[in-house]
């Protein structure tokens, strides 16, 4: 009888110790990059969609897919991250349409339109709370639409502005910078033109913001 | 057909053999599945990548019951399954080798769920989940043999 409780207990105190040690190997942060000091990525230009303090001294660069679960996870961290520290920072979101997501190059086509008439992050906001309602539908373009009436585009004009090569183009340019940056999936953000472990939440954040400021003061 | 059950039942020895297969297996899956349902939880989010692999595998719909990671429901049902195989090993009890031989059924189907969805519907596959599926099939199997030599002891008749 002892012997068998001794026996289950080994086996008790092995099972745990690998289920513990397992966990704290998957918990861990992913070991950063070597090449990560070496990307860097292009500068902001006026034609971007920018939030925040334009003359903040930190930047943050999204690059992003509207389709992208992850980056639907993302989206309230970042709405904080430019809500409460816009004042330090200024985010722009580029566009990086994985072709596994087949209404994602679409979604950035309509946020784009929107943009055209002021209200590009309205659009992008809808797109992203609305994310599992239109990732899988068919007939996309009629939800995009009635987003763009919710947020009182002239539609005449978002029509036309989706066909325009102006924003096909934009996008593309988009894809191609974070390509030239190494980026290999969505969300990939970079920190003063450096690309960052993707912060698992908020605080990671902000950490990560003001330790930049720190820096560059 | 019977002559390679007769051979794998050779294989796979006796009773204590055979359960104690199962348990190695078991911890294996436990191993893989505790590791996925760790990063699902705590991890940072799984990002979507250009080149389809584990995390379009482990962002899908597919990843989640009722709000609950299938990696995690998947370390439950292997931890059972261990726990169960060194119960045989210590008792015998032969009311719970026919128990196993039943139980694993559902760890062959999941993992021919989970299968099915990466190769037909998700369109990539993941080494992890693969493993899994490995380690399920061999409990299956192995749990089938062992549930069998209740009727047929290993020395009758080969």
């Amino acid at each position: 009888m002892k012997n068998k409780i001794i026996l289950w207990a080994i086996i008790a105190v092995v099972v745990i110790g690998s289920i513990f040690g397992i966990v704290k190997l998957a918990s861990k942060s992913q070991t950063p990059d070597l090449n990560n000091l070496a990307i860097t990525v292009s500068a902001i230009n006026d034609n971007e969609n920018v939030k925040g303090d334009k003359e903040a001294l930190a930047t943050l660069i999204e690059y992003s897919d509207f389709q992208c679960p992850a980056c639907g996870s993302y989206y309230p961290i970042l709405k904080k991250v430019s809500e409460e520290l816009g004042a330090k920072v200024k985010f722009a979101y580029r566009h990086f349409p994985l072709p596994q997501h087949k209404n994602a190059k679409l979604a950035a086509t309509v946020a784009e339109a929107a943009g055209k008439q002021g209200k590009f992050w309205e659009m992008h906001d809808l797109i992203f709370q609305n994310q599992s309602d239109w990732s899988e539908e068919k007939n996309v373009a009629v939800l995009f639409a009635k987003y763009a009436q919710d947020i009182g585009l002239d539609l005449a004009r978002f029509q036309t502005d989706i066909a325009s090569d102006e924003i096909k183009t934009k996008i593309e340019n988009d894809y191609k910078s974070g390509v030239k940056a190494g980026v290999n999936s969505t969300p990939s953000f970079f920190l003063n033109g450096k690309k960052m472990d993707n912060p698992r939440n908020y605080d990671e954040f902000k950490n990560s913001i003001e330790q930049a400021l720190g820096q560059s003061n | 057909m019977t002559n390679l059950k007769i051979l794998l039942n050779k294989l796979l020895g006796s009773p204590t053999k055979k359960a104690l297969t199962i348990g190695l297996f078991s911890f294996l899956g436990l191993m893989d599945a505790s590791y996925l349902a760790a990063k699902h939880y705590t991890g940072t989010i799984p990002p979507c990548a250009i080149v389809k692999g584990c995390e379009a595998v482990t962002t899908s719909q597919y990843a989640v019951v009722g709000g609950i990671s299938v990696a995690l429901l998947g370390a439950i049902y292997y931890l059972a399954v261990l726990i169960i195989s060194i119960a045989i090993i210590d008792t015998k009890s032969v009311r719970l080798k026919k128990f196993l031989a039943g139980f694993s059924i559902i760890g062959l189907l999941a993992s021919i769920w989970f299968i099915s969805l990466q190769l037909f519907v998700i369109k990539a596959l993941c080494l992890y989940c693969l493993v899994s599926a490995f380690s399920s099939t061999a409990i299956f199997l192995t749990a089938f043999f062992l549930g069998k030599d209740i009727h047929r002891p290993l020395h009758d008749g080969i």
